[in-house]
């Protein structure tokens, strides 16, 4: 348990020790969400919205509804894609002092979270102080899970490619995933989109945005795509550390 | 002591220094290769779900192949310049000790970045030329050839001014995406805050490439202008930071 919280809290301590980081993190997602909140028309569009069908919104709540979501991800892709590289040499170290892969893999692990969560909390709260959402806790669930999911790929991403490549796939993935796959301006479905990490969370997180209801099922499946995405990370990461 | 060596000599050595550094890794090859056409593809599969809105000025699909290829011109030299610069910030220290002019630096890390934009700009256009007519291809290849030089040089200030990996990467990110969804043509928005962003310009021109239409003087002289501004202010910060060891990080 004490590896556990030693590298957990090293793992903070490091993010916390970068000021210029912080801010970003708290900065960044401000200005995306904001930018495209005033920069949209005051016009409505229809939409396709998974619980109600086609429905007319205006464009600056769907254009915020969108920008959240990707904030997020941006936040945790990139927490993913470098906890991961940069903790790969201390972890090997600790592996090699005797500490359980678990509980490091774990630390690592709660590290990312409290990442994700920070993005959501801040993305959201910006989201907040612009428009108000039908089921606020709803959407915050499904803005964190994107987050994860993001999260999880970053850290993958990670694993098996440099830092330029990942950066390269984390300026387009989430993009193409939540911006274009994902849109509820659509009038298909893109065959691709199912598949991808933002299908059901972007799902859960308009019908919580824009309608009074949710379909649960949309949480269940983004759940097992981040379990089965976090075991994957967890035994590749794990791989990494092996001491033979 | 510091090395005397001809100006010429000082700039081939710092690019070969520069290009070495890029191609050791075979990955990096590969994304300039493999990710035009992946890239570009995919925006216009995608694209090709939406219906033609009002506001669009051609079928979702073309739209999504052509705003493709003007990004992955863009975006590939961006990663590469803010990775150039922050890899090599403590050889430049070093060199600039040594007597390397803080020009010479720049412009082999710069030169670096032209050559990764020609080569991204003669793919992008030869995938887009598979699927759509590009009326001026000479055009079309200058057009994504400034994108690149501008997005490279736009990384090289990121990486200057913030020279660590994840911090650097976190701005470009969020810099490049609101400008990819901007651009894009997915959404309509006439704000003329738009018109600051870096692409706002060149996809006019690009466009017009495309269409085998002149390309309006004010749009041309815009972008130049643009370009003109990014490259002095990368200039002037990176010669005041990075080659001094005046950066934080």
């Amino acid at each position: 348990m004490s590896t556990l919280r030693t590298t957990f809290e090293m793992g903070v301590r490091e993010y916390a020790r970068t000021p210029i980081l912080l801010s970003l993190l708290a900065f960044l997602p401000v200005y995306l969400i904001l930018v495209f909140h005033w920069v949209m028309p005051e016009s409505r569009v229809t939409v396709d919205i998974p619980i109600q069908g086609a429905m007319s919104a205006e464009m600056t709540a769907v254009a915020t509804v969108l920008t959240t979501p990707m904030a997020a991800a941006f936040v945790g892709g990139a927490a993913g894609l470098f906890l991961m590289q940069s903790a790969s040499a201390v972890d090997g170290r600790l592996a090699i002092a005797g500490a359980d892969a678990v509980e490091i893999v774990a630390a690592r692990g709660g590290v990312l979270v409290l990442a994700a969560l920070v993005g959501s909390v801040v993305s959201v709260g910006v989201l907040s102080a612009v428009m108000s959402v039908e089921r606020l806790r709803w959407y915050l669930l499904a803005i964190l899970l994107v987050a994860l999911l993001y999260g999880g790929l970053g850290a993958l991403v990670g694993l098996v490619l440099n830092r330029l490549a990942g950066v390269y796939v984390l300026l387009f993935g989430p993009f193409f995933d939540l911006f274009l796959a994902q849109s509820p301006l659509t009038d298909e479905t893109h065959a691709l989109a199912p598949f991808l990490p933002g299908h059901f969370p972007m799902k859960l997180a308009f019908d919580a945005a824009l309608t009074a209801r949710v379909v649960p099922r949309n949480l269940w499946f983004s759940l097992a795509y981040l379990a089965v995405l976090a075991l994957v990370v967890g035994l590749g990461f794990r791989r990494g550390l092996r001491v033979d | 002591m510091t090395v005397s060596r001809p100006s010429s000599d000082r700039l081939r050595v710092g690019l070969d220094a520069a290009v070495r550094e890029f191609v050791r890794e075979p990955i990096n090859v590969a994304l300039l290769v493999v990710l035009p056409p992946v890239v570009i593809t995919s925006y216009e599969s995608m694209l090709s779900a939406f219906p033609r809105l009002p506001y669009m000025t051609t079928d979702p699909g073309a739209l999504g192949a052509t705003a493709g290829t003007l990004f992955v011109a863009a975006f590939l030299p961006a990663v590469i310049g803010l990775f150039q610069v922050i890899s090599a910030q403590r050889a430049d220290e070093r060199l600039s000790l040594a007597g390397f002019p803080e020009l010479a630096l720049f412009v082999s890390r710069l030169g670096a970045v032209c050559l990764a934009t020609l080569l991204t700009a003669a793919l992008s256009l030869g995938v887009l030329a598979t699927t759509t007519e590009v009326e001026s291809l000479a055009l079309g290849f200058l057009t994504l050839a400034f994108v690149g030089g501008l997005y490279g040089l736009i990384g090289m200030l990121i990486g200057t001014v913030l020279p660590r990996e994840l911090e650097g990467s976190l701005v470009l990110i969020f810099v490049v995406d609101v400008d990819e969804a901007l651009a894009s043509g997915v959404i309509a928005t006439d704000a003329a805050a738009t018109k600051l962003f870096p692409l706002h310009y060149p996809h006019e021109v690009f466009q017009a490439a495309v269409d085998g239409t002149a390309p309006a003087a004010s749009d041309v002289l815009a972008a130049a202008t643009y370009g003109a501004i990014v490259l002095v202010a990368t200039f002037l910060v990176y010669t005041a930071l990075a080659a001094t060891g005046g950066g934080g990080g």
